[in-house]
């Protein structure tokens, strides 16, 4: 939430506030607030007392006292020594603000140098100056500082607070000046260059983020927006640089059109818009404005940075009024903290505005200054805050999306799995009938001959059981399974009619709703199987009763047939007769990895106890 | 004095076949074909009291014969004799309106037995073909189109119907329901008709919307 930022931004700017206020409180007795001295223009190493000194009040703004001089100027003013003798302290000159350097002597003795005086100057308009009076210097008496400025006219310049001048004078012992010196330093130099150093280094990071998040371009030119503006603040508190200030002043300017279109564009983007004659027409302004300043050359930049400005200015409200326009009909959330935001930068730079056309500046404008760049670092937390957001929902959809891809992916592979299961299933059917339709076409056909036509019983009857056979090996050939109660239902109809035909009483006792399924296999083995029994019953046991009981126990398929009829003889080597079928009906037992036991005396009936495991029956596939 | 109709491609069946039949019904006139075009021509031309139709035939399925011999004379009896003992093969021609079948392998008493059954009016009917019967009707029972007529089997047909598929014979379902044979049979010729004109109804919506969106 923007809360806690905005809150310590409150409170870091009642301590401004506070701090103003200490500033601006009467000074002490004992310091002495110079706002005249003499006045007079000369390149010498000492005031030109030559050239006819002039009276001028402090602050001297030279934009208004002399118009396109560079200087040097010096100032004299006198005070009276005593000041500070009193409690041993030291006797300090506090310059609140000069521009853009200056030399003190004291007695016409160099006491202080602001820097070089020579091209490139060193840039101290924003830096108070606090020069130490040495008491060896001081006469009993009347005392003499003359300073020496120089500056650059305001022609040559994109601001006016760059302009050359002098503001008032304090001389007073240094535990009385040195607080002030150290105050408007913080204000001047310090928190510029704090604020410069995070605005760099949010700045940064959101151009990156904005760069790899091509969705979010809008955090890319916040990004350059904020970077611009720490690299123009930069001019505030950097004193030296190796270029002549025409370059400088030119390089400066030439910036805002940069700045202006990463702000333009940032409102717009982050506004959700976007607008083909704003991305054309914006960087043909970031050339078309340093053309014009190198056109009109150094002598005439400020007017023509001026109207830049006034242009500039005017993109930068359309684009805020734009932004604000959508927010507020999108009733977007957080459009107040926007508004409060963009409205604070307006003040600041109406602030800027009026303080610039005073030239030299009041502790207000120092103030102002550092509201753009606070209000680009609470808008970058607020940007940080809404990406990292938007970063959480972004992987909480991913989250989603993956669960849904994987539902998905499980869902077509279920299918596809079915799909070529049931592909299987259709491929094997079909060939079955194939098969199928071939045997009883071909061989059914020729063995239904053998059996109608056949002068042999005996014939006649093998013919037909090969039919059975045939019939039953092309179901065995599909994999469809049967189910268990299906299967006692076709047994026990073909069982007891059969048993009744000849003549022997049949018993079935099956459970009912059996859920479970045999396979094709199983269900044709068994049926050879108890075929098999059957026959054997009807041909050779003579009885009168036959019980068949079915059961289901332990995953295993239970059938017991058994007769009372004379049971099977031995023969001579003590097994039974084989004639009646016994070793392919354990066989076929065997190849379901069942058993088929069959116990018979003569004289006690059989009993044939065959047991097809389920489960194994259910897996067994036909080969 | 009965008129037959006696299909089959097998010339060695045929003459079987023919014995067969003439040793059930002594007086009978045989009509003899072995092609489903011939069986269709004699069909529209002389009058059957019963036909003994194979299925698998050269030019064609014994259905084609069944469906024409239930259009053009519905008196006549379908009976279908065939080597094919699975419902699959069985069922279209019990839907087609044959009253009965024969499987060809049997030995012969079997076969004269059932074919005077048949005659007798007490078609067979066989778990795995009862099964499909309630198959099919137990998909009727769903909500249907309204030009359907609604052809659903009573509780004592059913109940016949699922103790034919648990394996029990007719003459056990008989005592079990306390049924004398002859109703039971009644019950299995009502089945027999219901699915013919369940099957029609529905062949007939068939073509007809076959023939709306043609």
């Amino acid at each position: 939430m923007p809360m806690p930022s905005t809150r310590r931004l409150l409170a870091f700017l009642t301590m401004l506030m506070l701090m103003l206020v200490a500033c601006g409180l009467p000074a002490a007795a004992q310091v002495l607030h110079i706002n005249q001295a003499q006045v007079a223009e000369g390149a010498g190493s000492s005031f030109p007392l030559a050239a006819a000194p002039q009276r001028v009040a402090l602050p001297d703004n030279w934009a208004r006292t002399r118009p396109g001089s560079s200087g040097p100027v010096w100032y004299r003013v006198s005070f009276t020594a005593p000041l500070a003798a009193a409690d041993n302290d030291l006797l300090s000159l506090y310059i609140a603000q000069v521009c853009t350097t200056l030399e003190v002597f004291l007695n016409g003795q160099r006491v202080y140098s602001g820097g070089r005086m020579k091209e490139p100057l060193t840039n101290n308009c924003n830096h108070p100056q606090l020069v130490t009076l040495p008491t060896a210097l001081l006469a009993p008496g009347e005392n003499t500082v003359d300073i020496q400025v120089v500056g650059h006219p305001l022609a040559e310049l994109g601001s006016r607070a760059r302009a050359g001048g002098l503001s008032a004078l304090d001389i007073g012992p240094q535990s009385q000046v040195a607080p002030r010196h150290t105050l408007r330093t913080t204000l001047n130099v310090t928190l510029p260059q704090a604020i410069g150093a995070t605005l760099l280094l949010t700045g940064g990071f959101m151009f990156v983020l904005g760069f790899i998040n091509r969705r979010e371009s809008h955090l890319a030119y916040f990004g350059a927006l904020s970077v611009g503006w720490a690299i123009v603040d930069a001019r505030l508190w950097l004193r030296s640089l190796p270029l002549a200030n025409s370059v400088v002043e030119f390089l400066l300017v030439s910036m805002l059109a940069f700045i202006t279109l990463a702000g333009v564009q940032f409102l717009l983007r982050y506004a959700g818009t976007r607008q083909r004659l704003v991305d054309r027409l914006l960087p043909l302004q970031c050339a078309l404005m340093p053309l014009t300043l190198v056109l009109a050359g150094p002598s005439r930049l400020h007017g023509v940075a001026t109207a830049w400005y006034l242009l500039l200015a005017l993109e930068a409200a359309w684009a805020a009024w734009f932004y604000l326009y959508t927010q507020r009909r999108a009733r977007a959330r957080g459009f107040w903290l926007m508004a409060t935001l963009l409205g604070a930068l307006v003040l600041a730079g109406l602030v800027e505005f009026f303080a610039q056309q005073q030239g030299l500046r009041p502790l207000a404008a120092h103030l102002a200054q550092l509201v753009p760049p606070v209000m680009l670092v609470i808008i970058g937390l607020r940007l940080v805050q809404q990406h990292g957001r938007a970063l959480q929902e972004a992987e909480l959809g991913k989250a989603h999306l993956e669960q849904r891809v994987r539902e998905a992916t499980a869902e077509i592979e279920r299918n596809f799995r079915q799909l070529s299961e049931l592909r299987v299933e259709q491929i094997t059917e079909r060939e079955r009938k194939r098969i199928a339709a071939d045997l009883h076409d071909d061989l059914g056909a020729k063995l239904l001959t053998i059996v109608h036509t056949s002068e042999s019983e005996r014939i006649s009857t093998l013919a037909r059981e090969a039919l059975e056979e045939m019939r039953l090996s092309v179901r065995g050939l599909t994999g469809r399974p049967v189910k268990l109660a299906d299967a006692l239902g076709d047994w026990r109809a073909e069982v007891v009619n059969r048993l009744a035909q000849a003549g022997i009483e049949g018993e079935w006792s099956a459970p009912d709703d059996l859920p479970q399924t045999l396979s094709a296999r199983a269900y044709v083995q068994t049926t050879r199987i108890l075929r098999e029994a059957t026959s054997n019953i009807i041909k050779h046991s003579g009885a009168s009763n036959c019980s068949i009981t079915c059961r289901v126990a332990e995953g295993d398929f239970v059938l017991i047939v058994q007769d009372n009829g004379e049971g099977i003889p031995l023969e001579l080597d003590g097994r039974l007769d084989r004639g009646h079928g016994m070793a392919s009906m354990k066989h076929r037992a065997k190849q379901l990895q069942g058993q088929c036991l069959v116990e018979s005396g003569p004289g006690y009936g059989t009993v044939i106890r065959l047991t097809v495991p389920l489960d194994r029956a259910l897996e067994a596939h036909p080969q | 004095m009965k008129n037959i109709l006696l299909l089959e491609d097998l010339p060695e069946i045929r003459v079987w076949l023919r014995k067969l039949v003439l040793q059930v019904f002594p007086a009978a006139q045989i009509s003899e074909s072995a092609r489903v075009h011939d069986a269709i021509s004699l069909v529209s031309a002389v009058k059957f009291d019963l036909a003994l139709i194979d299925l698998g035939l050269p030019d064609g399925s014994g259905v084609d014969v069944v469906t024409k011999l239930r259009d053009v004379q519905p008196e006549a009896q379908s009976v279908v004799v065939t080597i094919h003992d699975d419902d699959e093969h069985l069922f279209p021609a019990l839907q087609a309106g044959a009253f009965g079948y024969i499987l060809k392998e049997q030995p012969r008493e079997l076969i004269t037995e059932q074919l005077q059954r048949i005659s007798q009016g007490e078609p067979p009917l066989s778990p795995s073909i009862a099964r499909r019967v309630m198959a099919y009707f137990s998909a009727k029972a769903k909500p249907q189109p309204s030009m359907l007529p609604h052809v659903s089997l009573t509780d004592r047909e059913s109940e016949v119907l699922l103790r034919v598929a648990k394996g029990y014979t007719l003459p056990e379902i008989g005592v079990q329901l306390g049924l004398s044979r002859h109703t039971i049979a009644d019950y299995v010729k009502q089945i027999y008709r219901k699915l013919n004109v369940s099957s029609r109804a529905e062949a007939a919506l068939e073509a007809q919307r076959m023939g709306l969106f043609r």
